[in-house]
């Protein structure tokens, strides 16, 4: 059985995402649906932490994306950080790096 | 080496013990260890660029099978062949589903902030992260997948 491998956290106006284990394609779309809820807030900064993420495939990246997309789309902060071994190495070949600052 | 081989059910379901037998075959070539000797079988650790490329390539293969050749259904099997050795991995992918027009996939572009793609990554992955990818449209459909150690990084 497959648990959504993430966790949001509420302060004031300010989301933080953390994920953590697998994001792929079968936990991608849980993810995209508290997306989908976290957009419809309209936080003024959304913050995701993806220290204790060890794999990451082309569904998981798409869902960051996505919360990238709907974050700037309403004027809000977008910030990523923690992306370290396999996720990072994905986010370089696809040069998604320089996009989510990713270090 | 002798092959690896495992076949499951087309579908995504199956796909965590697909990707745990790929990890742990990568090891083998690569010579990497895991950091949680208790053998969690939830964690995964790619700490090592040879495995997470490995793995990180089969998963979209695999990713590419379920979704595609059996469109999310099942409906037939994947069989997997992993061949290890002291400096490369095989890997073969076969399914009975619909063939995948892999020409048909546009390049990546150049990254635009405001045009970041939400699809057509997985291929772009598999094939940047591997030394050879091939496909050979079936029945049965083959994927061949090779990635090599290299020399040059040295501590494997």
């Amino acid at each position: 059985m497959t648990t959504a491998p993430f966790e949001v956290q509420r302060t004031g106006n300010a989301v933080t995402l953390i994920v953590r284990g697998a994001l792929d394609i079968t936990t991608a779309p849980p993810l995209a649906d508290e997306i989908d809820k976290i957009i419809a807030a309209k936080p003024a900064k959304v913050h995701v932490d993806l220290s204790p993420l060890e794999l990451i495939d082309s569904s998981g990246v798409a869902a960051l994306v996505k919360l990238y997309k709907g974050v700037r789309a309403i004027g809000g902060a977008f910030t990523l950080d923690g992306a370290r071994d396999q996720p990072l190495a994905i986010f370089k070949l696809l040069r998604m790096d320089k996009v989510f600052k990713a270090p | 080496m002798l092959p690896i081989r495992l076949v499951v059910p087309g579908l995504l379901r199956y796909r965590a013990v697909a990707v745990r037998m790929v990890a742990e075959a990568a090891r083998m070539v690569s010579g990497s260890r895991p950091r949680d000797e208790a053998d969690d079988a939830r964690s995964y650790d790619l700490r090592d660029p040879f495995d997470a490329a490995v793995v990180s390539a089969f998963g979209e293969i695999f990713n590419n099978v379920a979704v595609h050749a059996y469109d999310r259904k099942g409906g037939g099997s994947i069989e997997i062949a992993i061949t290890p050795s002291e400096r490369d991995i095989w890997i073969e992918v076969r399914d009975e589903g619909q063939p995948f027009a892999l020409a048909d996939v546009a390049p990546m572009a150049d990254i635009d902030p405001d045009g970041l793609p939400e699809r057509g990554m997985g291929i772009h992955i598999a094939k940047t992260m591997l030394d050879e990818m091939i496909y050979e449209p079936g029945p049965p459909n083959l994927w061949r997948l090779c990635k090599r150690i290299d020399w040059q990084r040295g501590g494997a």
